[in-house]
């Protein structure tokens, strides 16, 4: 099966000492990305998202408004669908339809489309610990039908602890985009697939990744900062998903 | 116009199972459909505070096993009930591919907007009562996006990818996608695919507050519509790859996808994110235009909705498909609406017929392509789309076919 080329990966984190462990830099959430009138309808969610995605649009020089998209979090608008379900019991209290559409799990996808005028395909996907493994899964899976460059990026917020504790404690969003351009030397990366570790996994990264299910992406960003080939680790629990990548 | 080679290769549909507001199992689905019966009831799960009716299935649901409790919820429910409904067929199709193809070459791909909210809105309740949630309450299992596929993935013990789709009104039908791509690229054999969406309280009042619920059932394209009804289902298929075994089998050929980029809510004023989902599935298909002999519309029954996908059916089509919005029947389903109507669109190759579009009296004169009004039998049918629109500007046209 083809691989595909990973033209730029990012991640924002707005606790960026956590990643100093990794070795791996930090994009500050940057919320003058979206005019003010968008933005004041966005969570931090969303923001921190765009701002990962925007960078890796940069840094990967494709154009966004042609580009389609998958977006992978396990909990979406978390913060929004909270607030609208402590309403929920008072039955005459009313829920603001902002705050109501702002709660599918494709806000931060819609947001997106809207905020660069792009009417390619995008998708939201979620698979609890695996989120980032079937994000690029799906990512690859669309490539091989549609070849070209596509964006994917991983996120999730901080959540209200009383919900799926230690999900959430660290927000942390990552962005890659991903090609079956190959015009260029860069790092490629297989399908994803089920594999025994050939080494025990990072406990560190595992931890990290319990409070922040995006950090899934931090092996495959280490690797590719220090250009170490090898069987990159896509999720922490078993069964484990790989990508063999290639630099 | 000529035909082009399909982008993507077709992919059998084994066997396909739903449980909607018209009860269990798709013969309960094709009466309704044939009767032209609206099976839309005032709420009964739970109170609101306005006038509405719902698509609420009635009936028992299946009960999650013991080792799988962590699972429960309604929605769980509502899956595993269209699984085990033997006379559809669909566990004994899928026994038949584990055996075949083996666990891990069988996926599991399933959309929900909401998954199991609806406990979660229970477990609020008693939050704010005691400041912490009840101690059967469980996040991952129950209400988050992939809890149903993940369920439904442990109960037949398949072990491929799995993961949900959850892009509002268009999960449904972006899964059965999703699905199609896993088996095209080689990475499955079989991919169980679907969406499955049940009533709640934050959907049915999010909808009120946007002024977007319809006090009586709801009548898509209808010069009076007044807005949605919604309702709750699971539309199950099993997708597999071609083979001599499932030559007779129909096929789902292409899928289009598209954004709006214009409004979380409001769909583009000249539809043009729908017109490209359907260009884009017509190319993808390698068909034209001329070749769909019936469109199962998204059809919500809101003012805008209709008016503006029967806009952009007429730029893709003209008025030369005849179209049918079955909503009035089954609710809108949400995210599982996409995998309900694919299952109408399969029937209507199957049995070679037109469902109505339940509910309309007058054709709005904004509804500009050509709106079937009452069933329409002995027809001939070898290929049907289905559209799905979801918030956010998220559009999917789907496209199946009678096997040859």
């Amino acid at each position: 099966m083809n691989p595909i080329f990973i033209k730029s990966a990012i991640i924002c984190c707005p606790d960026s000492e956590l990643l100093k462990p990794f070795g791996l830099e930090s994009i500050e959430v940057d919320k003058n990305l979206i005019p003010a009138a968008m933005r004041r309808r966005t969570s931090l969610t969303t923001r921190m998202a765009i701002t990962a995605a925007t960078q890796a649009c940069i840094k990967a020089q494709v154009d966004p408004s042609i580009l389609p998209s998958v977006f992978a979090s396990l909990g979406g608008e978390i913060q929004v669908t909270d607030a609208l379900c402590r309403l929920l019991p008072n039955p005459d209290e009313l829920l603001s339809p902002t705050q109501f559409h702002n709660s599918v799990h494709n806000t931060t996808s819609g947001y997106w489309g809207i905020l660069n005028h792009c009417q390619a395909p995008s998708t939201a996907i979620a698979a609890v610990d695996d989120g980032f493994a079937m994000g690029l899964l799906e990512a690859w899976s669309q490539l091989q039908q549609s070849p070209g460059d596509i964006l994917l990026v991983c996120y999730d917020e901080e959540w209200p602890q009383y919900l799926a504790a230690p999900i959430g404690k660290v927000a942390l969003a990552c962005a890659l985009v991903l090609s079956t351009d190959d015009n260029v030397k860069i790092s490629s990366c297989s399908v994803p697939q089920i594999a025994a570790s050939a080494q025990p996994l990072d406990a560190e990264w595992c931890e990290l990744v319990k409070a922040a299910p995006a950090a899934a992406a931090i092996p495959l960003l280490q690797a590719l900062k220090k250009q170490r080939s090898g069987l990159i680790p896509l999720n922490i629990h078993p069964a484990v998903w790989h990508t063999q990548l290639q630099v | 116009m000529q035909n082009s080679s399909p982008a993507i290769s077709p992919v059998a549909i084994t066997a396909y199972s739903t449980v909607n507001a018209c009860g269990v199992g798709n013969q309960a689905l094709l009466q309704a459909l044939k009767n032209n019966q609206s099976f839309l009831t005032p709420l009964t799960l739970f109170e609101v505070n306005f006038s509405t009716v719902v698509g609420e299935i009635k009936q028992e649901l299946a009960k999650i096993r013991p080792e799988l409790a962590a699972y429960q919820s309604r929605n769980a429910q509502v899956a595993l009930t269209a699984l085990n409904y033997e006379t559809d067929g669909l566990k004994a199709a899928i026994e038949v591919a584990k055996k075949r193809y083996g666990t891990n070459r069988i996926g599991v791909i399933i959309g929900t907007s909401t998954s199991g909210l609806y406990e979660t809105e229970s477990a609020y309740g008693y939050l704010l009562e005691h400041g912490d949630m009840p101690d059967d309450f469980n996040f991952v299992t129950r209400h988050a996006y992939q809890a149903t596929g993940r369920f439904l993935q442990l109960e037949l013990g398949l072990t491929g990818p799995c993961f949900a789709i959850s892009t509002a009104c268009s999960s449904g039908a972006k899964a059965i996608a999703a699905g199609q791509r896993l088996i095209a690229n080689g990475v499955c054999d079989a991919v169980l695919v679907g969406g499955v969406d049940t009533l709640c309280r934050l959907t049915l009042r999010g909808f009120s507050s946007l002024e977007l619920v319809s006090p009586n059932p709801c009548t898509p394209m209808d010069k009076n519509r007044t807005g949605i009804s919604i309702g709750e289902a699971a539309g199950l298929l099993l997708l597999e790859k071609m083979t001599e075994e499932n030559q007779t089998c129909p096929r789902l050929l292409a899928m289009g996808e598209s954004s709006d980029a214009h409004h979380m809510s409001h769909p583009h004023p000249e539809g043009l994110g729908a017109v490209l989902a359907m260009q884009h599935a017509l190319n993808a298909a390698g068909i034209t235009a001329n070749q769909v002999d019936y469109l199962n519309l998204h059809a919500t029954a809101t003012k805008i909705n209709d008016a503006v996908e029967s806009r952009a059916v007429y730029s893709v089509f003209a008025n030369k498909v005849p179209c049918s919005g079955t909503k009035g029947i089954t609710g809108h389903t949400l995210g599982a609406a996409g995998a309900l109507e694919t299952i109408i669109a399969l029937m209507t190759l199957e049995q070679q017929f037109i469902p109505a579009t339940t509910g309309l009296a007058e054709v709005d004169e904004d509804c500009c392509c050509q709106v079937v009004a009452k069933p329409l039998f002995n027809q001939n049918i070898q290929i049907a789309m289905s559209n799905s629109f979801g918030f956010g500007g998220n559009n999917a046209s789907i496209v199946v076919a009678k096997s040859s």
